[in-house]
Protein backbone atom coordinates (compact mmCIF):
# COMPACT_ATOMS: atom_id res chain seq x y z
CA UNK A 1 0.00 0.00 0.00
CA UNK A 2 1.45 3.51 -0.98
CA UNK A 3 2.01 5.85 1.34
CA UNK A 4 0.76 8.99 0.57
CA UNK A 5 0.96 12.52 3.30
CA UNK A 6 -0.92 15.34 2.66
CA UNK A 7 1.45 18.72 2.48
CA UNK A 8 0.81 22.00 2.45
CA UNK A 9 3.19 24.84 0.16
CA UNK A 10 2.80 28.66 0.58
CA UNK A 11 2.85 30.49 -2.53
CA UNK A 12 1.58 32.50 -4.68
CA UNK A 13 2.80 30.89 -7.94
CA UNK A 14 1.04 27.79 -7.52
CA UNK A 15 1.18 26.88 -11.33
CA UNK A 16 5.50 26.87 -11.12
CA UNK A 17 5.01 24.40 -8.13
CA UNK A 18 3.09 22.38 -10.05
CA UNK A 19 5.10 22.34 -13.27
CA UNK A 20 8.26 22.13 -11.24
CA UNK A 21 7.03 18.80 -9.45
CA UNK A 22 5.68 17.81 -12.94
CA UNK A 23 9.60 18.03 -14.64
CA UNK A 24 10.52 15.80 -11.48
CA UNK A 25 7.92 13.58 -12.25
CA UNK A 26 6.23 13.52 -8.69
CA UNK A 27 2.89 11.64 -8.42
CA UNK A 28 0.69 14.21 -6.49
CA UNK A 29 -2.95 13.93 -5.94
CA UNK A 30 -6.22 15.70 -4.72
CA UNK A 31 -4.83 19.62 -5.46
CA UNK A 32 -6.28 22.09 -3.37
CA UNK A 33 -5.60 25.56 -3.98
CA UNK A 34 -6.24 28.55 -1.30
CA UNK A 35 -5.16 32.15 -1.37
CA UNK A 36 -1.49 31.66 -0.10
CA UNK A 37 -1.32 27.92 -0.20
CA UNK A 38 -1.56 24.99 -2.07
CA UNK A 39 -2.51 21.40 -0.63
CA UNK A 40 -1.95 18.16 -2.21
CA UNK A 41 -1.59 14.16 -1.69
CA UNK A 42 2.55 13.12 -2.05
CA UNK A 43 4.17 9.88 -1.50
CA UNK A 44 5.77 9.84 1.53
CA UNK A 45 9.05 8.90 -0.15
CA UNK A 46 9.19 11.66 -2.71
CA UNK A 47 9.13 14.02 0.21
CA UNK A 48 13.08 14.41 0.04
CA UNK A 49 13.41 14.56 -3.39
CA UNK A 50 10.84 17.52 -3.15
CA UNK A 51 12.27 19.39 -0.19
CA UNK A 52 15.49 19.12 -1.91
CA UNK A 53 14.28 20.28 -5.44
CA UNK A 54 12.19 23.14 -3.82
CA UNK A 55 14.46 24.67 -1.73
CA UNK A 56 12.64 27.90 -1.36
CA UNK A 57 9.56 26.75 -0.24
CA UNK A 58 8.09 25.65 2.82
CA UNK A 59 6.62 22.55 2.71
CA UNK A 60 4.55 21.32 5.61
CA UNK A 61 3.48 17.75 6.21
CA UNK A 62 0.01 18.21 7.50
CA UNK A 63 -1.77 14.81 7.47
CA UNK A 64 -1.32 10.87 6.50
CA UNK A 65 -3.65 9.74 4.13
CA UNK A 66 -5.74 5.96 4.39
CA UNK A 67 -4.63 3.18 6.64
CA UNK A 68 -0.97 5.05 7.99
CA UNK A 69 -3.72 7.88 9.62
CA UNK A 70 -4.94 5.00 11.25
CA UNK A 71 -2.10 3.76 12.51
CA UNK A 72 -1.15 7.30 13.82
CA UNK A 73 -4.40 7.92 15.47
CA UNK A 74 -4.11 4.79 16.99
CA UNK A 75 -0.46 5.21 18.01
CA UNK A 76 -1.29 9.01 19.64
CA UNK A 77 -4.09 7.18 21.38
CA UNK A 78 -2.69 3.86 22.73
CA UNK A 79 -3.08 4.92 26.10
CA UNK A 80 -6.59 5.31 25.99
CA UNK A 81 -7.51 2.51 23.67
CA UNK A 82 -5.16 0.00 26.19
CA UNK A 83 -7.14 0.90 29.00
CA UNK A 84 -10.10 0.58 27.26
CA UNK A 85 -9.50 -2.84 26.39
CA UNK A 86 -8.44 -3.63 29.88
CA UNK A 87 -11.47 -2.11 31.14
CA UNK A 88 -13.28 -4.50 28.59
CA UNK A 89 -11.13 -7.48 29.66
CA UNK A 90 -11.56 -6.74 33.15
CA UNK A 91 -15.04 -6.27 33.48
CA UNK A 92 -15.75 -9.53 31.25
CA UNK A 93 -13.90 -11.89 33.35
CA UNK A 94 -15.08 -10.04 36.74
CA UNK A 95 -18.89 -10.56 35.28
CA UNK A 96 -18.23 -14.00 34.57
CA UNK A 97 -16.59 -14.44 38.63
CA UNK A 98 -18.49 -15.76 41.36
CA UNK A 99 -17.82 -13.21 44.28
CA UNK A 100 -20.00 -14.39 47.10
CA UNK A 101 -22.67 -18.24 47.63
CA UNK A 102 -25.48 -17.46 49.54
CA UNK A 103 -26.88 -21.04 50.49
CA UNK A 104 -30.66 -20.03 51.80
CA UNK A 105 -31.52 -22.39 54.50
CA UNK A 106 -32.35 -21.76 58.15
CA UNK A 107 -29.84 -24.82 59.52
CA UNK A 108 -26.30 -23.85 59.75
CA UNK A 109 -25.37 -27.83 59.26
CA UNK A 110 -26.88 -28.06 55.93
CA UNK A 111 -25.78 -25.25 54.60
CA UNK A 112 -21.83 -26.16 55.89
CA UNK A 113 -22.79 -29.59 54.08
CA UNK A 114 -24.07 -27.61 50.94
CA UNK A 115 -20.98 -25.54 50.92
CA UNK A 116 -18.43 -27.93 51.28
CA UNK A 117 -20.46 -29.78 48.57
CA UNK A 118 -20.40 -27.13 46.10
CA UNK A 119 -16.29 -26.00 46.89
CA UNK A 120 -15.98 -30.08 46.23
CA UNK A 121 -17.35 -28.94 42.49
CA UNK A 122 -15.64 -25.69 42.29
CA UNK A 123 -18.74 -23.32 43.11
CA UNK A 124 -17.19 -20.84 45.12
CA UNK A 125 -16.24 -17.25 45.45
CA UNK A 126 -13.63 -15.80 43.02
CA UNK A 127 -13.78 -19.08 41.04
CA UNK A 128 -15.20 -18.35 37.71
CA UNK A 129 -19.38 -19.16 37.12
CA UNK A 130 -20.33 -22.51 35.41
CA UNK A 131 -22.49 -22.84 32.65
CA UNK A 132 -26.48 -23.51 33.10
CA UNK A 133 -25.80 -27.52 32.45
CA UNK A 134 -22.79 -27.76 34.39
CA UNK A 135 -25.01 -26.61 37.89
CA UNK A 136 -27.57 -28.95 36.10
CA UNK A 137 -24.75 -31.70 36.64
CA UNK A 138 -23.87 -30.52 40.27
CA UNK A 139 -27.28 -30.19 41.54
CA UNK A 140 -28.48 -33.65 40.53
CA UNK A 141 -24.95 -34.62 42.25
CA UNK A 142 -25.63 -33.04 45.05
CA UNK A 143 -29.26 -34.23 45.37
CA UNK A 144 -27.78 -38.12 44.85
CA UNK A 145 -25.35 -37.56 47.39
CA UNK A 146 -27.48 -36.39 49.98
CA UNK A 147 -31.07 -37.82 49.39
CA UNK A 148 -32.10 -38.27 53.01
CA UNK A 149 -31.23 -34.99 53.69
CA UNK A 150 -32.01 -32.73 50.69
CA UNK A 151 -35.90 -32.99 48.81
CA UNK A 152 -35.25 -29.77 46.42
CA UNK A 153 -32.48 -27.36 45.47
CA UNK A 154 -32.12 -25.01 43.36
CA UNK A 155 -28.46 -22.65 42.24
CA UNK A 156 -29.70 -19.07 40.93
CA UNK A 157 -27.56 -17.41 39.35
CA UNK A 158 -27.73 -13.52 40.23
CA UNK A 159 -25.10 -11.55 38.32
CA UNK A 160 -22.20 -11.93 40.54
CA UNK A 161 -23.69 -13.86 43.28
CA UNK A 162 -24.50 -17.57 43.16
CA UNK A 163 -27.80 -17.94 45.46
CA UNK A 164 -28.20 -21.91 46.47
CA UNK A 165 -31.79 -22.35 47.54
CA UNK A 166 -32.21 -25.72 49.73
CA UNK A 167 -35.21 -27.35 50.96
CA UNK A 168 -34.50 -30.20 53.90
CA UNK A 169 -36.02 -33.87 53.39
CA UNK A 170 -38.17 -33.80 56.41
CA UNK A 171 -38.36 -38.01 57.25
CA UNK A 172 -40.36 -39.20 60.49
CA UNK A 173 -37.92 -39.24 62.88
CA UNK A 174 -38.15 -41.37 65.83
CA UNK A 175 -38.59 -39.28 68.33
CA UNK A 176 -34.92 -37.26 69.43
CA UNK A 177 -35.95 -37.68 73.38
CA UNK A 178 -35.73 -41.57 74.15
CA UNK A 179 -34.55 -40.64 77.70
CA UNK A 180 -35.90 -39.23 80.33
CA UNK A 181 -34.16 -35.56 82.14
CA UNK A 182 -34.73 -33.14 85.17
CA UNK A 183 -33.59 -29.60 84.73
CA UNK A 184 -31.49 -29.36 87.94
CA UNK A 185 -30.13 -25.97 89.47
CA UNK A 186 -26.57 -25.18 88.52
CA UNK A 187 -26.30 -23.15 91.46
CA UNK A 188 -28.12 -21.70 94.85
CA UNK A 189 -30.42 -19.00 94.46
CA UNK A 190 -33.63 -17.71 94.84
CA UNK A 191 -36.13 -18.29 92.00
CA UNK A 192 -37.19 -14.89 89.75
CA UNK A 193 -38.90 -16.70 86.97
CA UNK A 194 -39.71 -19.83 85.69
CA UNK A 195 -40.15 -20.84 81.96
CA UNK A 196 -41.53 -24.60 81.75
CA UNK A 197 -42.04 -26.02 78.38
CA UNK A 198 -42.29 -29.70 79.17
CA UNK A 199 -42.25 -31.08 82.41
CA UNK A 200 -43.89 -30.12 86.05
CA UNK A 201 -42.31 -27.09 87.47
CA UNK A 202 -41.41 -27.93 91.15
CA UNK A 203 -40.37 -24.40 92.63
CA UNK A 204 -41.71 -21.21 92.30
CA UNK A 205 -40.94 -17.61 92.02
CA UNK A 206 -39.04 -16.55 95.66
CA UNK A 207 -38.49 -20.07 96.79
CA UNK A 208 -35.21 -20.99 97.64
CA UNK A 209 -32.95 -23.36 96.09
CA UNK A 210 -29.49 -25.31 96.31
CA UNK A 211 -27.66 -26.33 93.95
CA UNK A 212 -28.71 -30.00 92.14
CA UNK A 213 -32.51 -29.53 93.47
CA UNK A 214 -34.87 -30.24 90.83
CA UNK A 215 -36.63 -27.30 89.08
CA UNK A 216 -38.69 -28.74 86.68
CA UNK A 217 -39.29 -32.52 86.91
CA UNK A 218 -39.39 -34.96 83.97
CA UNK A 219 -42.20 -36.81 85.91
CA UNK A 220 -45.71 -36.91 85.32
CA UNK A 221 -47.67 -37.83 88.70
CA UNK A 222 -51.44 -37.88 89.18
CA UNK A 223 -51.87 -38.62 92.82
CA UNK A 224 -47.95 -39.46 93.60
CA UNK A 225 -48.13 -41.69 91.06
CA UNK A 226 -46.10 -41.41 88.45
CA UNK A 227 -47.50 -41.62 85.03
CA UNK A 228 -45.47 -40.23 82.66
CA UNK A 229 -41.82 -39.73 81.86
CA UNK A 230 -40.23 -37.08 80.05
CA UNK A 231 -37.45 -35.60 78.95
CA UNK A 232 -38.42 -31.66 81.02
CA UNK A 233 -37.39 -28.63 79.36
CA UNK A 234 -37.66 -25.09 80.49
CA UNK A 235 -35.61 -22.22 81.52
CA UNK A 236 -35.31 -21.15 85.55
CA UNK A 237 -34.01 -18.01 86.35
CA UNK A 238 -32.85 -16.98 90.16
CA UNK A 239 -31.04 -14.48 92.38
CA UNK A 240 -27.65 -15.65 92.60
CA UNK A 241 -24.77 -14.47 94.91
CA UNK A 242 -20.96 -14.41 94.25
CA UNK A 243 -18.19 -13.38 96.59
CA UNK A 244 -15.83 -12.22 94.12
CA UNK A 245 -11.85 -11.75 94.90
CA UNK A 246 -9.40 -9.92 92.88
CA UNK A 247 -6.42 -8.05 92.50
CA UNK A 248 -4.73 -5.10 90.72
CA UNK A 249 -1.96 -3.32 90.21
CA UNK A 250 -2.25 0.44 91.05
CA UNK A 251 0.45 1.45 88.35
CA UNK A 252 -0.59 0.84 85.01
CA UNK A 253 0.97 1.64 81.45
CA UNK A 254 -1.20 4.05 79.18
CA UNK A 255 -0.45 4.50 75.57
CA UNK A 256 -0.67 7.95 74.34
CA UNK A 257 -1.26 9.60 70.70
CA UNK A 258 1.86 11.84 69.68
CA UNK A 259 -0.40 12.88 66.61
CA UNK A 260 2.12 11.55 63.98
CA UNK A 261 0.62 9.32 61.84
CA UNK A 262 1.68 7.33 58.94
CA UNK A 263 -0.01 5.25 55.94
CA UNK A 264 0.69 1.37 55.59
CA UNK A 265 -0.46 -1.40 53.29
CA UNK A 266 -1.24 -4.68 54.60
CA UNK A 267 -2.27 -7.89 52.83
CA UNK A 268 -4.31 -10.03 54.59
CA UNK A 269 -5.48 -14.34 53.94
CA UNK A 270 -4.30 -16.64 56.47
CA UNK A 271 -1.79 -14.29 58.03
CA UNK A 272 -1.50 -10.08 58.11
CA UNK A 273 1.12 -9.34 55.67
CA UNK A 274 2.47 -5.42 55.95
CA UNK A 275 3.54 -4.83 53.12
CA UNK A 276 5.89 -1.73 54.19
CA UNK A 277 8.47 -1.03 56.79
CA UNK A 278 6.39 0.58 59.71
CA UNK A 279 7.95 4.27 59.98
CA UNK A 280 7.07 4.95 63.69
CA UNK A 281 8.37 2.80 66.40
CA UNK A 282 4.94 2.39 69.21
CA UNK A 283 2.07 2.17 66.87
CA UNK A 284 -1.43 1.43 67.22
CA UNK A 285 -3.05 0.77 63.99
CA UNK A 286 -6.38 1.23 62.44
CA UNK A 287 -7.40 -0.60 59.08
CA UNK A 288 -9.61 0.50 56.79
CA UNK A 289 -10.81 -2.19 53.53
CA UNK A 290 -10.05 -1.59 50.35
CA UNK A 291 -11.01 -4.30 48.42
CA UNK A 292 -10.61 -8.24 48.22
CA UNK A 293 -9.22 -9.47 45.06
CA UNK A 294 -8.60 -13.39 44.72
CA UNK A 295 -9.00 -14.25 48.25
CA UNK A 296 -6.69 -11.42 49.45
CA UNK A 297 -8.15 -8.59 51.72
CA UNK A 298 -6.24 -4.76 50.81
CA UNK A 299 -7.00 -3.11 53.88
CA UNK A 300 -4.94 0.77 54.06
CA UNK A 301 -3.48 1.19 57.54
CA UNK A 302 -2.86 4.20 59.42
CA UNK A 303 -0.28 3.94 62.29
CA UNK A 304 -0.72 6.08 64.83
CA UNK A 305 2.54 6.94 66.89
CA UNK A 306 2.38 6.45 70.79
CA UNK A 307 4.62 6.70 73.54
CA UNK A 308 3.92 4.88 76.60
CA UNK A 309 3.90 6.21 79.83
CA UNK A 310 3.23 4.71 83.61
CA UNK A 311 0.44 6.18 85.47
CA UNK A 312 -1.02 5.15 88.82
CA UNK A 313 -4.48 4.61 89.67
CA UNK A 314 -6.11 6.68 92.83
CA UNK A 315 -8.20 4.37 94.67
CA UNK A 316 -11.68 5.01 93.30
CA UNK A 317 -10.10 4.52 90.15
CA UNK A 318 -8.34 1.20 91.23
CA UNK A 319 -11.65 -0.43 92.84
CA UNK A 320 -14.28 0.69 90.06
CA UNK A 321 -11.10 -0.67 87.17
CA UNK A 322 -11.44 -4.00 89.56
CA UNK A 323 -15.33 -3.92 89.41
CA UNK A 324 -15.32 -3.13 85.71
CA UNK A 325 -12.96 -6.83 85.60
CA UNK A 326 -15.17 -8.35 87.39
CA UNK A 327 -18.17 -7.83 85.36
CA UNK A 328 -16.26 -8.36 82.33
CA UNK A 329 -15.18 -11.96 84.09
CA UNK A 330 -19.03 -12.82 84.84
CA UNK A 331 -19.99 -11.90 81.40
CA UNK A 332 -17.50 -14.10 79.95
CA UNK A 333 -18.30 -16.88 82.60
CA UNK A 334 -22.13 -17.38 82.00
CA UNK A 335 -23.28 -18.20 78.36
CA UNK A 336 -26.64 -16.04 78.73
CA UNK A 337 -25.67 -12.37 79.64
CA UNK A 338 -25.86 -12.11 83.71
CA UNK A 339 -28.30 -8.96 85.33
CA UNK A 340 -26.50 -7.42 87.44
CA UNK A 341 -29.04 -6.96 90.48
CA UNK A 342 -26.27 -5.42 93.20
CA UNK A 343 -22.80 -5.42 94.39
CA UNK A 344 -20.94 -4.06 97.37
CA UNK A 345 -17.23 -3.96 98.19
CA UNK A 346 -16.96 -5.73 101.29
CA UNK A 347 -12.97 -5.87 101.62
CA UNK A 348 -9.79 -3.42 100.05
CA UNK A 349 -6.68 -3.39 100.87
CA UNK A 350 -3.57 -1.89 98.99
CA UNK A 351 -0.39 -4.42 99.89
CA UNK A 352 2.54 -4.31 97.77
CA UNK A 353 1.67 -1.59 95.26
CA UNK A 354 -1.62 -3.87 94.45
CA UNK A 355 -5.29 -3.47 95.45
CA UNK A 356 -6.91 -6.55 97.10
CA UNK A 357 -10.53 -5.95 96.67
CA UNK A 358 -13.61 -8.57 97.92
CA UNK A 359 -16.66 -8.07 95.88
CA UNK A 360 -20.44 -9.26 96.57
CA UNK A 361 -22.36 -9.55 93.26
CA UNK A 362 -26.02 -10.32 93.05
CA UNK A 363 -27.42 -11.52 89.79
CA UNK A 364 -29.93 -13.12 87.98
CA UNK A 365 -29.08 -15.62 85.90
CA UNK A 366 -30.84 -19.10 84.32
CA UNK A 367 -29.59 -21.62 86.53
CA UNK A 368 -31.33 -24.41 84.73
CA UNK A 369 -28.80 -27.50 83.18
CA UNK A 370 -30.85 -30.56 81.75
CA UNK A 371 -29.74 -33.59 84.18
CA UNK A 372 -30.97 -37.35 82.51
CA UNK A 373 -32.20 -40.26 84.78
CA UNK A 374 -32.71 -43.75 83.74
CA UNK A 375 -35.95 -45.85 84.14
CA UNK A 376 -34.77 -48.39 86.45
CA UNK A 377 -34.69 -45.31 88.79
CA UNK A 378 -38.80 -44.99 88.14
CA UNK A 379 -39.77 -47.73 90.80
CA UNK A 380 -37.69 -45.05 93.71
CA UNK A 381 -38.73 -41.82 92.70
CA UNK A 382 -38.74 -40.24 96.17
CA UNK A 383 -35.89 -41.50 97.00
CA UNK A 384 -34.14 -40.33 93.73
CA UNK A 385 -36.10 -36.93 94.30
CA UNK A 386 -34.10 -36.75 97.70
CA UNK A 387 -31.11 -37.25 96.68
CA UNK A 388 -30.95 -34.78 94.25
CA UNK A 389 -32.59 -32.61 96.98
CA UNK A 390 -29.30 -33.58 99.63
CA UNK A 391 -27.20 -33.44 96.97
CA UNK A 392 -24.22 -31.20 99.46
CA UNK A 393 -23.51 -27.78 98.03
CA UNK A 394 -20.63 -26.85 96.61
CA UNK B 1 0.44 -9.84 -11.68
CA UNK B 2 0.65 -11.29 -15.09
CA UNK B 3 -3.04 -11.37 -15.28
CA UNK B 4 -3.61 -7.34 -14.54
CA UNK B 5 -0.32 -6.59 -16.87
CA UNK B 6 -2.28 -8.34 -19.65
CA UNK B 7 -5.44 -6.58 -18.68
CA UNK B 8 -3.67 -3.32 -18.70
CA UNK B 9 -2.02 -3.90 -21.98
CA UNK B 10 -5.48 -5.07 -23.59
CA UNK B 11 -7.34 -1.73 -22.42
CA UNK B 12 -4.27 0.48 -22.43
CA UNK B 13 -3.11 -0.71 -26.14
CA UNK B 14 -2.48 2.63 -27.16
CA UNK B 15 0.16 5.71 -27.17
CA UNK B 16 -2.09 8.23 -25.56
CA UNK B 17 -6.00 9.18 -24.80
CA UNK B 18 -7.72 12.29 -24.30
CA UNK B 19 -11.33 11.95 -22.26
CA UNK B 20 -13.26 15.25 -22.76
CA UNK B 21 -16.02 15.69 -20.13
CA UNK B 22 -17.84 18.75 -18.81
CA UNK B 23 -15.51 20.27 -16.76
CA UNK B 24 -12.67 18.00 -16.92
CA UNK B 25 -10.24 16.51 -19.31
CA UNK B 26 -8.14 13.12 -18.67
CA UNK B 27 -5.13 12.82 -20.98
CA UNK B 28 -3.23 9.36 -20.45
CA UNK B 29 0.56 9.35 -21.72
CA UNK B 30 1.65 12.63 -21.72
CA UNK B 31 5.44 13.71 -21.55
CA UNK B 32 5.43 17.14 -19.92
CA UNK B 33 3.59 19.80 -18.84
CA UNK B 34 4.70 22.76 -20.41
CA UNK B 35 2.56 25.51 -19.79
CA UNK B 36 0.18 26.05 -16.72
CA UNK B 37 -1.79 29.29 -16.08
CA UNK B 38 -5.61 29.81 -15.23
CA UNK B 39 -6.86 30.11 -19.10
CA UNK B 40 -4.02 27.70 -20.88
CA UNK B 41 -2.44 24.56 -20.43
CA UNK B 42 0.25 23.29 -22.71
CA UNK B 43 0.88 19.73 -22.98
CA UNK B 44 3.86 17.33 -24.99
CA UNK B 45 2.78 14.03 -25.84
CA UNK B 46 5.10 12.11 -28.79
CA UNK B 47 3.71 13.86 -31.53
CA UNK B 48 1.71 17.02 -30.88
CA UNK B 49 1.34 19.24 -28.59
CA UNK B 50 -1.90 19.88 -26.77
CA UNK B 51 -3.61 23.39 -25.91
CA UNK B 52 -6.33 23.72 -23.88
CA UNK B 53 -7.87 26.96 -23.39
CA UNK B 54 -10.94 27.90 -20.71
CA UNK B 55 -10.94 29.22 -18.09
CA UNK B 56 -10.29 28.63 -14.34
CA UNK B 57 -8.14 25.83 -15.20
CA UNK B 58 -6.19 23.79 -12.54
CA UNK B 59 -4.94 20.80 -12.17
CA UNK B 60 -6.52 17.91 -10.05
CA UNK B 61 -4.09 14.80 -10.26
CA UNK B 62 -1.31 14.54 -12.05
CA UNK B 63 1.74 11.58 -11.98
CA UNK B 64 4.48 11.65 -14.59
CA UNK B 65 1.82 9.93 -17.57
CA UNK B 66 -1.82 11.11 -16.59
CA UNK B 67 -2.63 14.33 -15.61
CA UNK B 68 -6.56 15.63 -15.21
CA UNK B 69 -7.50 19.32 -15.02
CA UNK B 70 -10.76 20.89 -13.99
CA UNK B 71 -11.84 23.98 -15.45
CA UNK B 72 -14.27 25.34 -17.96
CA UNK B 73 -12.89 24.11 -21.27
CA UNK B 74 -13.24 26.28 -24.10
CA UNK B 75 -11.06 25.20 -27.14
CA UNK B 76 -8.86 22.03 -27.86
CA UNK B 77 -5.95 22.24 -29.97
CA UNK B 78 -3.26 19.76 -31.15
CA UNK B 79 -0.24 21.61 -33.02
CA UNK B 80 2.06 19.29 -34.53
Amino acid sequence: MKHYVRVRIKTDKKSNILLKLNKISVDIKNIKYEKDYIYFDILNKDIKRVKKYLVSYKLDIIDEIGIYKLKRELRKNMLFIVSVIFAVVVFMILSNVIIKVNIIHQDKDLRELINEDLKEYGVTPMRFKKSYDEYEEIITKIKEKHKDVIEWIEIDVDGMIINVRVEERILNKEKEESGFCHVVASNSGIITHVYTERGVAQVGVNDFVKKGDILISGEVKLYEEVKNDVCAKGEVYAEVWYNVKTSLPMEYELEEKTGKMRYNLMVKKDKEYVIFKSRVKEHQVKNKFLGKIFGYEFYMQKEYEVIKKNKRYTLDEAINKAISLVHEKLLVKESQTPKIIKEKVLKKSVNNDTLDIEIFIAVEEQIGVVEPYTKEMDSDTSDRTNNYNNNPVS
Amino acid sequence: MHIIKNIQNFLLDQDYYIDIFNNFIHVYDYQELITLTDKLIELKLKEFKLIIEGKELSISNMDNKEILIKGVLDSLRFVR
